[in-house]
């Protein structure tokens, strides 16, 4: 499986047309539905390999662009979405800076 | 030649066998569509959201654990927490950011509405514009099949006219034979009239010619003796009469 490929699982005599937000392996237990005992052995099943970080990355992608993106008339949530999402991100990343302009010294 | 045929064989081998790895899992070895586990996507309605951003799952995840207002609780104790410990810090980008946010709030509820209307209607205007072929086609093609069917109901019309024109020439047939009957009738007719006429006048014409002959030949025969016997009869029944009288 090289750059650009489908993955390997995905068959579209079985499949119909591709769809990027779908998972077309085996399909587990998911997570919200759990013991919490079952958390560790879940997360042992899980294909931690870089590609496979990129598929999830993707699929969650495509999920929130057919969500709240790609439909016919859209509001702004797609739009508030990603300026709260980026707000965090930068926060989070410039949080070692924020950290020295707290005022309070004793909590 | 035999290579040629250890060429094609192995190609078809190779094909065999990438077909088989293409094929991919053991679950779907026949092949065949799948429609009810994979249905064609659809292009669905845009996820429901609360606050402008947050999913509406999100609180419904907390609905049957801690009730609807829930969520609000969570949200607000957490910010709470975050402010108080100080992890989240209020440097002077939060005021910035609490003007922008006054100022989005305003704009979003103040023109948010117009110009989600007017791009609704330019969404409407493109897909009526992209459909508009199709659906002219779809009116041409029914139109089409309502002419065909004026059509079909006029040919049925010329049928019955056809059948009239028959029976209007048929009645002309019978009219022309019933004139010719009566033309033949009038003809013979007319020849026995003839007939009867001429043999009348033959008839008269002979009694007259047969008539003269008689009185001429009979006139003829009459001699002056007999002549002089006649006036000397006469003479004597005159006088016979002048002596009664």
């Amino acid at each position: 499986m090289a750059f650009g490929d489908y993955p390997k699982e995905y068959n579209p005599a079985v499949h119909g047309p591709y769809d990027p937000a779908r998972y077309y392996g085996k399909p587990d237990t998911p997570f919200g539905q759990l013991k919490l005992n079952e958390i560790g052995a879940w997360l042992g099943r899980r294909n931690k390999t870089p590609s496979a970080f990129m598929g999830a990355c993707s699929r969650a992608w495509w999920r929130w662009q057919h969500k709240y993106v790609q439909p016919k008339k859209v509001g702004m949530a797609p739009f508030f979405q990603l300026l709260v999402g980026s707000m965090t991100f930068f926060y989070v990343i410039n949080y070692g800076k924020m950290k020295h302009h707290r005022n309070y010294k004793y909590h | 030649m035999l290579s040629r045929i250890a060429l094609r064989s192995a190609a078809a081998r190779q094909s065999a066998t990438t077909a088989l790895v293409a094929r991919g899992s053991a679950s779907d070895v026949a092949g065949v569509r799948d429609e009810k586990n994979f249905p064609r996507p659809v292009r669905g309605e845009p996820g429901k959201v609360r606050l402008g951003f947050v999913p509406e799952e999100w609180f419904q995840f907390f609905h049957s654990k801690t009730g609807v207002t829930g969520p609000y609780t969570f949200g607000v104790g957490l910010a709470t927490y975050l402010f108080s410990k100080e992890i989240y810090v209020l440097e002077h980008e939060y005021y910035t950011g609490l003007s922008i946010f006054l100022m989005v709030y305003y704009a979003t509820t103040k023109f948010g509405p117009k110009i989600a209307a007017w791009l609704d209607k330019e969404v409407d205007a493109v897909e009526s514009n992209w459909n508009e072929g199709r659906v002219q086609n779809i009116k041409d093609l029914e139109q089409a099949i309502e002419e065909e069917k004026t059509a079909q109901w006029r040919a049925q019309g010329q049928e019955l006219l056809i059948q009239a024109k028959k029976e209007n020439v048929l009645l002309q047939l019978e009219a022309a034979y019933r004139e010719r009957m009566m033309n033949a009738y009038t003809e013979v007719k007319r020849r026995l009239d003839y007939q009867l006429e001429k043999s009348n006048v033959e008839r008269r014409l002979a009694q007259k010619a047969m008539v003269d002959w008689v009185v001429s030949n009979v006139t003829k025969a009459i001699t002056p003796d007999q002549e002089k016997q006649a006036i000397d009869r006469c003479i004597a029944d005159l006088s016979a009469l002048a002596a009664k009288h």
